[in-house]
């Protein structure tokens, strides 16, 4: 780690090896077209017949801060491997900065302090869904859309989005899809990164369209009298990636049960491999899909922790028929694949399903998919690492690659995964700490177990937790320190921790 | 013919009988001695140029043998020879599989490509893949096997023995060519059955051959357990081959490199990184226990001391592969059970497509008895488009056909079709009348 003191020393002295001067000026583009993405609540508030200006005014700052950022630095015709990490990093950190400012110029007395305001943020394009919001359904109709595209933009990524449509980056881009695509391993669906990162946003399009229509159907047909056009793209947005937002104070559960078992299969769906749904949708290879081990150990999990919960809650008699396994697997389904909904408050569960729920957000779904946490890949390959381990015990000259789907795996890959879980309990330990302590010198009531059930929750990117973090609760009585700590723990989370940990550390910055 | 090195002079020696040879070679001095020994005609220089094919005489030729020990120029000499004279028939070898892949599937225009790894693996499995067996033969690159059993008088399986045939639960893909009874031979129909004490002789799929001797043995222990020292090329198909016959096998390579990546390559095999020269891990893997072990790595010298060592810790066979002609007698003396040469294999197989184009590979059974044939079917054979049950019974029978590269093991309902590569077992005496029918 390096102190702010060092770093100016160093700055002075001129060795520094990160080219500061291109990577913000990418940052200042990147951030330019942001802006364009507060047109569209804007769009929905004048349709509302509600005052467009909170979007018009953040979006006049951020195209003026992108612009002077821009403006202000020299800007390079391709990004090195090292700048990439400092650009991801910055730009995500600045997609929360300004895309906050709609819910500050809103004048909304929840979202009034900044730490609110940038807490809801991240936690929006983070697609964690925790919520500082107490009285959700008094906000204004465009402000709420806000709060879901910004989960929409966050799920597939707006590195991903912008390697796809601007020009700028069609060089050096590849240092950046790797920082912001989830899971060890990128899967390429074409030679390019630019065709690749288009092929993900089509898909994710399409899925996105085919659940809103979906959604908007049951409304039309009458199957569920409480969907609406409105709540049909707002839910499509923060489904597909696995986001958890809802303009409902009670989530999905507000809605019928044909909507929550849909909710159930698309949740399922965004937390699967993009490439193979890729490889479905557009070459309509179903084999594939089946002999991926992932995806299977994937939905074996879901297997059991939905049994493991609908079980506790039929033995418990807290729910009974359809609806056990209804709610059972929904909210199993919501917290493996990191999404978040939930359809009943399962605060009031037994402890049982509490810890079990607390464990789930430790999985993650698949890798290459919207999904947060650890995600199932790296689970499985640490099995297998240690399985091998008990083996080389015995027998030392072996040599047994790991394999995963058939295929050999790296040895380099299998230590950035060992790694990264390492890095990942470690942050999660120190958040839940750090909440802890500054539960305990606040003297505020937070029992250890909520502590941990909040920092797991915004570093899986899942966002409910328990007690009054619960599903329906707000995360409003945490101290602004403790909401720090979370804004950073969701950062970390969404890009992997390792491209925002390099950033302090001074072999990092070092020629 | 391109290469003076050990497959060629085999081939030479072999050859120059009845054919009028002339032989190419970048080094002179291998030419030097064997035009002395045989009345060849040599060229010195690069074979895989048009001008010193063209001096050899290549419009003229009907046959080409590239076997130097690369395989790109042996190729580029087959290529641009097929162009120079379309008439030519052009035999490559190859050491790399992949060729001889792409040569099955149809992507190297040349008339035979052999590799000395897949020879050397076919043997190998011949001397150790079935234990039961008498005598075995691969064909169809090890997709179809022909075997002789003794049919053990403890043999209790009475689901096939003493059984009538057409009652008998005999193995999947596999067929009963013959039964020698005594001094004669018994048309294995219908109603015929196998009984203990007899010698058959079947057709089948590796794994059916398998299966045949599980039934056959009785209770003697199945080869299950291999050790090869040095994965190479050669260690590479021969664990290969005999995985494919679902033998557990167990490597060894002292590269760690090469390790990885052969483990890699073969997940069923367990590969350990290991010289197999220090007796703590010969010891503590319990090498002693496997059934047989293969030495195929690089050094004859190291392959001797490693395959002495074997044999002091209890490893009951070993088979040795062999890179220099004179180390034969040593392992010989040594005391190792079998001792296969490559290039020797490789030099047999290449004279074998010179005698007979058509006919791929010719095995021997019963002395001269029997042969089987391995026969492509000619257009207008008048066996084309019959139905399996319609052939006429001659006592020749067609074990297997391979189609598309792929075996297959007819029934009555299927038919022969113009292309289709068989396997026929046949009296030695029918022979080229059925070659002739087909």
């Amino acid at each position: 780690m390096i102190s702010v003191a060092r770093l100016r020393r160093a700055v002075r002295r001129e060795t520094i090896g990160v080219d500061v001067g291109a990577a913000l000026n990418l940052v200042g583009a990147l951030v330019k077209y942001l802006s364009l993405a507060f047109l569209f609540p804007a769009a929905v508030a004048l349709g509302y017949g509600e005052s467009p200006w909170p979007f018009v005014a953040a979006g006049a700052i951020t195209a003026a801060a992108g612009f002077g950022l821009e403006l202000a630095t020299r800007g390079k015709e391709r990004v090195g491997v090292r700048e990439g990490f400092l650009v991801v990093a910055l730009t995500w950190a600045c997609a929360a900065g300004f895309g906050c400012l709609p819910y500050l110029l809103a004048g909304e007395s929840q979202l009034a302090s900044p730490a609110n305001a940038f807490f809801e943020s991240m936690s929006g394009f983070t697609t964690t869904g925790s919520s500082v919001l107490t009285d959700i359904e008094s906000l204004p109709r465009g402000l709420l859309m806000w709060r879901q595209f910004t989960q929409w933009l966050g799920g597939m990524g707006i590195i991903v989005l912008a390697l796809a449509v601007l020009p700028r980056l069609r060089v050096g881009g590849r240092q950046l899809f790797e920082s912001e695509v989830p899971g060890p391993e990128v899967e390429r669906l074409a030679a390019s990164i630019r065709e690749t990162a288009r092929r993900l946003w089509v898909v994710y399009i399409a899925l996105t369209g085919t659940l809103a229509a979906l959604l908007y159907g049951f409304a039309a047909a009458g199957v569920d009298d409480r969907m609406s056009l409105y709540d049909a793209v707002a839910h499509a947005f923060t489904t597909m990636p696995t986001g958890g937002f809802s303009p409902e104070a009670e989530s999905l559960g507000a809605f019928g049960a044909a909507t929550q078992w849909t909710v159930i299969v698309f949740m399922l769906v965004a937390g699967t491999n993009f490439a193979l749904l890729y490889a479905l949708l557009a070459r309509g290879r179903a084999r594939a899909l089946l002999r991926d081990e992932e995806l299977r150990v994937y939905l074996g999990l879901v297997v059991v922790a939905g049994f493991v919960i609908v079980a506790e809650l039929l033995a418990e008699g807290i729910l009974e028929g359809e609806a056990a396994v209804r709610h059972g697997l929904f909210q199993a389904v919501s917290i493996l694949t990191t999404t978040g909904y939930a359809s009943v408050d399962f605060n009031e569960w037994t402890a049982l399903a509490a810890v079990a729920i607390v464990g789930l957000m430790f999985l993650g779904g698949s890798a290459g998919s919207t999904a947060g946490s650890i995600k199932v890949v790296r689970h499985l390959l640490i099995g297998k690492s240690l399985r091998r381990e008990l083996d080389l015990a015995v027998h030392p000259e072996v040599v047994a690659p790991l394999r995963f789907s058939g295929r050999p795996v790296d040895e380099k890959t299998l230590r950035a995964v060992i790694a990264f879980v390492l890095l990942y309990t470690g942050l999660f330990a120190a958040g839940a700490l750090a909440l802890t302590i500054d539960a305990a010198i606040g003297d505020r009531a937070v029992s250890p177990f909520e502590a941990i059930a909040a920092a797991a929750t915004t570093l899986g990117n899942v966002g409910p937790a328990f007690g009054f973090a619960g599903p329906f609760g707000s995360f409003e009585p945490f101290s602004d320190f403790s909401k720090a700590v979370m804004i950073v723990l969701m950062w970390l989370g969404r890009l992997e921790i390792v491209p925002v940990l390099v950033l302090f550390t001074r072999r990092y910055w070092r020629a | 013919m391109i290469g003076a090195g050990q497959v060629g002079s085999t081939v030479v020696e072999a050859l120059h009988d009845e054919h009028e040879l002339t032989v190419i070679d970048l080094d002179g001095s291998r030419l030097g001695p064997l035009s002395y020994r045989h009345d060849i005609s040599t060229i010195e220089g690069n074979g895989a140029t048009r001008s010193v094919l063209l001096e050899a005489g290549i419009k003229e030729a009907g046959l080409l043998i590239a076997c130097t020990s690369r395989d790109e120029p042996n190729l580029i000499a087959a290529m641009l020879a097929k162009k120079l004279n379309p008439e030519v028939r052009a035999v490559v070898r190859a050491t790399e599989v992949e060729y001889l892949e792409a040569w099955h599937e149809r992507h190297l225009d040349v008339d035979l490509v052999v590799s000395s790894e897949i020879e050397t693996a076919y043997a190998v499995s011949r001397t150790l893949g079935v234990p039961a067996a008498r005598q075995t033969d691969v064909f169809a690159e090890g997709q179809v096997q022909i075997v002789e059993f003794d049919v053990e008088a403890t043999a209790v399986d009475d689901a096939v023995i003493g059984r009538p045939l057409r009652e008998a639960r005999i193995p999947a893909d596999s067929k009963v060519a013959s039964i020698i009874r005594g001094d004669s031979a018994v048309v294995p129909r219908g109603d015929q059955s196998i009984e203990p004490g007899d010698r058959v002789i079947v057709i089948g799929s590796p794994r059916a051959a398998q299966e045949w001797s599980a039934i056959i043995a009785g209770d003697r222990p199945r080869l299950d357990d291999v050790v090869i020292y040095g994965a190479g090329r050669i260690g590479v198909a021969v664990a290969e081959h005999l995985l494919r016959q679902g033998i557990r096998v167990r490597m060894i390579e002292s590269d760690r490199d090469r390790a990885r990546l052969v483990a890699e390559k073969l997940p069923d095999a367990r590969v350990f990184n290991a010289t197999g020269l220090d007796p703590d891990f010969l010891e503590r893997e319990r090498i002693g226990q496997s059934r047989a072990a293969i030495f195929a790595m690089r050094d004859d010298a190291k392959n001797h001391y490693a395959a002495t060592l074997a044999r002091i810790h209890g490893v009951g066979f070993t088979i040795a592969i062999v890179h220099e002609p004179i180390s034969v007698e040593v392992f010989e003396r040594a005391g190792v059970n079998v001792v296969v040469n490559p290039r020797q294999l490789t030099a047999e197989e290449l004279v074998r497509f010179a005698h007979d184009p058509r006919t791929q590979q010719v095995a021997m059974l019963e002395g001269d008895r029997y042969e089987v044939l391995d026969v492509t079917v000619r257009p207008e054979s008048r066996l084309v488009n019959t139905r399996f049950r319609d052939l006429p019974m001659t006592g020749s029978l067609i074990g297997a056909i391979v189609r598309e590269g792929k075996a297959i093991f007819p029934h009555g309902e299927d038919v022969l079709l113009p292309g289709d590569r068989v396997i026929v077992f046949t009296d030695a005496r029918r022979a080229s009348e059925v070659e002739q029918a087909l």
